[in-house]
C-alpha cells in the first residue's frame, strides 16, 4: 500500500489489489477473561491451599480423646463447604481449639479470596474494553458469515439513514460503519427487515474498513456519506487503493474534495449543492423533464410531486453565501439571470449584486428591492435564520418565487407548513440520488440522457406514465432478454421479439400491459422510449416502469414458453409434454428459428 | 530478567519436582509415596496452570494444554486415593497404591513436556 500512496497515480494505473494486513487475528474473548482472572485464580488457589494444609497438620482428637489428624479429603471437604459459607459443622469430630483458631482464620482469608474472585469477574465483563472486544469479534463473525452481496455506508447520519431505510426496502444487505454510537444505536431502534451489522469506529483508519468487509468478496460497493469531506476522501482513497474496480460513491459539498476524490480511481461523487443548481436550471429551461426526473428517483409509489415553476426571467434575490449559495449563485448567472446576494461575510464578485450585511435587518431587505425581484432563496445554513427570511420575504412581495434550505431534517413539518416552492434538503437530495444510482443504475443513465430529448419529450413520456401507471409511480426494473434471464424467450430471440408484441398481456393479447418502456439498451448504445415496433434482439437490456402486476406478467412471458407462445404469436398451446403431443399443438422451438414473429399492430 | 518470568518457571519446574518426587519409588508400597507431596503437586500445578492464562503465542497455547493434561491426570490420581482411602473398605492395597502412582506418571509425563518448552522458549528467546 505505501508505494502507491507515496505519488498520486494517474487514473486507471491501479491494478495491483492490495490487502489490508489485519491485526493479529484477536483472542477469543475467554482468553482474555482468562488473562483478567489470573491473579485472583491463583489467590483461590493458594488461600484453599493454605488452609487445608493447615487443617492437616493441626492434631484434633476423636471422642475418645485419642489424638488424630484430619485427613486431606476431610480437610478439603471441610473447606469447600465453610468457605463457600454453606457450613455443615465440625466433622468428623468436633474441634480442638486449635482446630477452631485456624478455621476461623482461614474462613476470613476465604471470603475474601471469594469476593476478590467474583469482583474481578464482574468487573470484567463490565469493562468497556472487553464489551468492545466482544462487539467486534461479533461484527467481524457476522461480516465473515455474509454470502448475499452487501452494500458498505460509511457514515450514518440523516443520508445515510435514509439511504439504508430505502435499501432495506429494496432487499440490498447493508454495513454500516459510524464513529458516532448514537447512529449504530438506530440501526437496533428502527425496523429493518435485514439485520444491519453495524460497528462503532473511525473509518479513516483502513482497519475498520477492512473489518467491516471491504475485501469481503460479497462486497459490491462502498458508499461514503460521513458529514466529514475529509474522511470521505479518505473512505474513497482506500477503496481505489485497496479494491480498485469497486464501486465508490462519496458525498461531498466541495468541489476540492471532489477534484481529489477524482485523483484515485473514478468514485462517483456526489455533491448535493451542485445539484440543486442543476435541478433549478432544468426546472427552468425543461419543467417537464425536471417532474419526470423528480418523480422517478423517488421511488416506487411515489406520487408525482407537485413542483413549482421558477421564473425564467427577473432577477434572483440569494441569502446566505456560503458554498451552497455559490453554487447556486453561478448556476443562476449561467442562466443568464440578475442575481443579488445577501451576505454579512459575503466578498465581492462580478458581475452580482453583493449586499454585506445581515439580511434579517428589515432596511436590508428593502435594499435588496424584493418588490422587483422574480425568485428569493433563503440559503443560510441555519434554518432558523431560512424560516425568517422567508416570512419576511413573503411579506415584501407575496408574488415571490421562494426557494429555501433545510439542514435539519427535525425541521421538516415547519418548512412544509411555509409552502415553500423549491425547497433544497442537502441529505435528502444526496440519499435520493445515491438511491437511483444504486437501485436501478440504468435508471440514472436514463435520467442523464432523458433531457438532450426536449421538454416536449418528457412531457409526453409522463403523460404516457400517467395513463398507465395512474398518479403513483409503479415499479421500475430492468429487463435483459437473455437465455438465462429470460428462458420463455428462448426460441423467439433469434428473429427478435417485437417490444409491442411482448408487452401484450398474458391474460388477453388484445390489451397490453400497464407499462412503459422508458430505456432500451443494445452494446451499451441507449434509445430512450422505444417504440412498440422496435425489434428485440438477445442481451437487449430493458428498463420499464408499470404496475406491479404488468411486472408480473412480463416475468410470466419471459419465463414461460407457453405463455410466450400465446402473448407473441396467438397460438394458444397446452402446457404439458403429453397433451402437447396428444394435441400436436408443439410450442416453437428454438431450432425453428426461421418461424417468423407476426409484427403486431398495437393493441 | 523479569519477575514475571522468575515466577512462571518456577512454577512450572516446581510442578514437574514435586510430581517426580511423588511418583519416585516402587510403584506399589505406599510408603514410599507421601500424600502430602500429591497435595502439593496438585496445588502447584494448579497454579502453573493459572498463570499460562490468556497467552496468545503459539507456545502459549501449548504450554496450557500440557498443564492441563497434568491437571486432569493428577486430579484424578487424586480421586483414585479418596477411593481408596475413604470409600472402598480394603484401604491402600498395593493394586490401589500402584493406579495412583501410575496416574501420577502420566502427569510428570505432561509435566516433563512443560519443562522441555520452557527450555525451547529460553533459548529461541536468547537467540533473538
Amino acid at each position: 500500500m505505501k508505494p502507491a500512496m507515496r505519488r498520486p497515480l494517474p487514473r486507471g494505473r491501479f491494478h495491483r489489489q492490495t490487502a489490508i494486513a489485519h491485526p493479529a487475528e484477536g483472542s477469543p474473548t475467554v482468553f482474555l477473561v482468562m488473562r483478567r482472572m489470573r491473579a485472583p485464580l491463583i489467590v483461590l488457589i493458594l488461600i484453599f491451599a493454605i488452609s487445608v494444609f493447615g487443617l492437616t497438620l493441626i492434631p484434633g482428637q476423636d471422642a475418645d480423646g485419642n489424638p488424630v489428624r484430619m485427613g486431606f479429603f476431610d480437610a478439603f471437604y471441610f473447606m469447600s463447604y465453610t468457605a463457600t459459607t454453606i457450613g455443615y459443622g465440625e466433622i468428623p469430630h468436633p474441634f480442638t481449639g486449635a482446630q477452631r483458631l485456624w478455621v476461623t482464620a482461614t474462613i476470613y482469608l476465604t471470603v475474601i479470596g471469594w469476593a476478590y474472585a467474583i469482583g474481578s469477574l464482574l468487573a470484567t465483563l463490565r469493562d468497556r474494553a472487553f464489551r468492545e472486544a466482544l462487539a467486534l469479534r461479533r461484527f467481524t463473525a457476522t461480516i465473515r458469515r455474509m454470502r448475499e452481496p452487501f452494500l458498505l455506508v460509511v457514515g450514518y447520519g440523516q443520508t445515510g439513514q435514509l439511504l439504508g431505510h430505502a435499501l432495506d426496502t429494496l432487499g440490498r444487505r447493508l454495513v454500516v460503519v459510524d464513529r458516532t454510537p448514537e447512529h449504530i444505536d438506530t440501526l437496533d431502534i428502527d425496523p429493518y427487515y435485514a439485520d444491519i451489522p453495524g460497528l462503532v469506529a473511525d473509518a479513516r483508519n483502513p482497519h475498520t474498513l477492512g473489518v467491516a468487509g471491504l475485501e469481503h468478496p460479497a462486497c459490491e460497493g462502498v458508499v461514503a456519506l460521513t458529514d466529514n469531506d475529509e474522511v470521505n476522501l479518505v473512505v474513497a482513497m482506500t477503496v481505489a487503493l485497496v479494491r480498485p474496480g469497486l464501486p465508490v460513491i462519496a458525498r461531498t459539498v466541495s468541489p476540492a474534495i471532489e477534484h481529489r476524490m477524482r485523483a484515485f480511481g473514478s468514485p462517483t461523487v456526489v455533491n448535493p449543492f451542485d445539484r440543486y443548481g442543476d435541478h433549478l436550471r432544468l426546472a427552468l429551461h425543461k419543467p417537464s423533464a425536471y417532474l419526470l426526473t423528480s418523480w422517478l428517483i423517488r421511488g416506487e409509489g411515489a406520487e408525482m410531486p407537485e413542483l413549482g415553476r421558477p421564473p425564467a426571467s427577473g432577477r434572483w434575490v440569494v441569502c446566505g453565501f456560503g458554498r451552497f449559495g455559490h453554487k447556486l449563485t453561478e448556476d443562476l448567472r449561467a442562466d443568464g439571470l440578475e442575481v443579488t446576494v445577501i451576505d454579512p461575510r459575503a466578498d465581492p464578485v462580478p458581475g452580482v449584486t453583493v449586499i454585506k450585511a445581515d439580511a434579517s435587518e428589515p432596511a436590508v431587505l428593502a435594499e435588496a428591492g424584493l418588490a422587483g425581484a422574480a425568485g428569493f432563496v433563503a440559503g443560510t445554513d441555519n434554518d432558523a435564520t431560512n424560516l425568517s427570511l422567508v416570512a419576511a420575504a413573503r411579506t415584501a412581495n407575496p408574488a415571490l418565487f421562494i426557494g429555501a434550505r433545510q439542514n435539519r431534517p427535525a425541521n421538516a413539518p415547519l418548512f412544509a407548513a411555509m409552502e415553500i416552492d423549491w425547497l433544497l434538503v442537502p441529505s435528502e437530495m444526496a440519499a435520493r440520488e445515491i438511491y437511483a444510482r444504486l437501485s436501478t443504475p440504468m435508471l440514472w443513465r436514463f435520467l442523464q440522457e432523458m433531457p438532450e430529448l426536449g421538454d416536449e419529450w418528457a412531457a409526453d413520456t409522463l403523460e404516457r406514465m400517467r395513463a398507465y401507471c395512474g398518479a403513483h409511480l409503479g415499479a421500475l426494473w430492468k429487463l435483459t432478454l437473455s437465455a438465462g434471464e429470460t428462458p420463455g424467450l428462448r426460441p423467439w430471440l433469434r428473429p427478435g421479439v417485437v417490444l409491442g408484441d411482448l408487452l401484450r398481456s398474458p391474460r388477453d393479447r388484445e390489451q397490453r400491459l400497464d407499462a412503459v418502456p422508458l430505456m432500451l439498451m443494445r452494446d451499451g448504445v441507449t434509445v430512450l422510449g422505444p417504440a412498440d415496433d422496435t425489434r428485440l434482439e438477445e442481451d437487449d437490456q430493458l428498463l420499464i416502469v408499470g404496475r406491479p402486476y404488468a411486472r408480473r406478467s412480463l416475468v410470466d412471458t419471459v419465463t414461460n414458453r407457453v405463455v410466450a407462445e400465446y402473448v407473441l404469436s396467438g397460438r394458444e398451446v397446452p402446457a404439458g409434454w403429453v397433451w402437447q403431443r396428444v394435441t400436436g399443438k408443439i410450442p416453437t422451438a428454438a431450432e425453428r428459428s426461421e418461424s417468423p414473429v407476426r409484427s403486431s399492430d398495437d393493441p | 530478567m523479569s519477575l514475571e518470568k522468575v515466577i512462571f518457571g518456577f512454577f512450572v519446574l516446581l510442578a514437574a519436582t514435586l510430581n517426580f518426587g511423588f511418583f519416585i519409588g516402587d510403584i506399589s508400597n505406599a510408603a514410599l509415596h507421601n500424600e502430602y507431596e500429591l497435595f502439593a503437586a496438585v496445588v502447584v500445578n494448579l497454579i502453573a496452570t493459572v498463570l499460562k492464562f490468556g497467552d496468545r503465542t503459539q507456545i502459549g497455547a501449548v504450554h496450557l494444554a500440557t498443564s492441563l493434561v497434568a491437571d486432569l491426570q493428577l486430579i484424578a490420581a487424586t480421586l483414585t486415593w479418596v477411593y481408596a482411602t475413604q470409600i472402598s473398605s480394603s484401604g491402600m492395597t498395593p493394586e490401589a497404591t500402584a493406579s495412583v502412582v501410575s496416574l501420577s506418571g502420566g502427569a510428570l509425563l505432561a509435566n516433563l513436556v512443560s519443562v522441555a518448552l520452557l527450555v525451547i522458549e529460553t533459548t529461541t528467546f536468547h537467540r533473538r
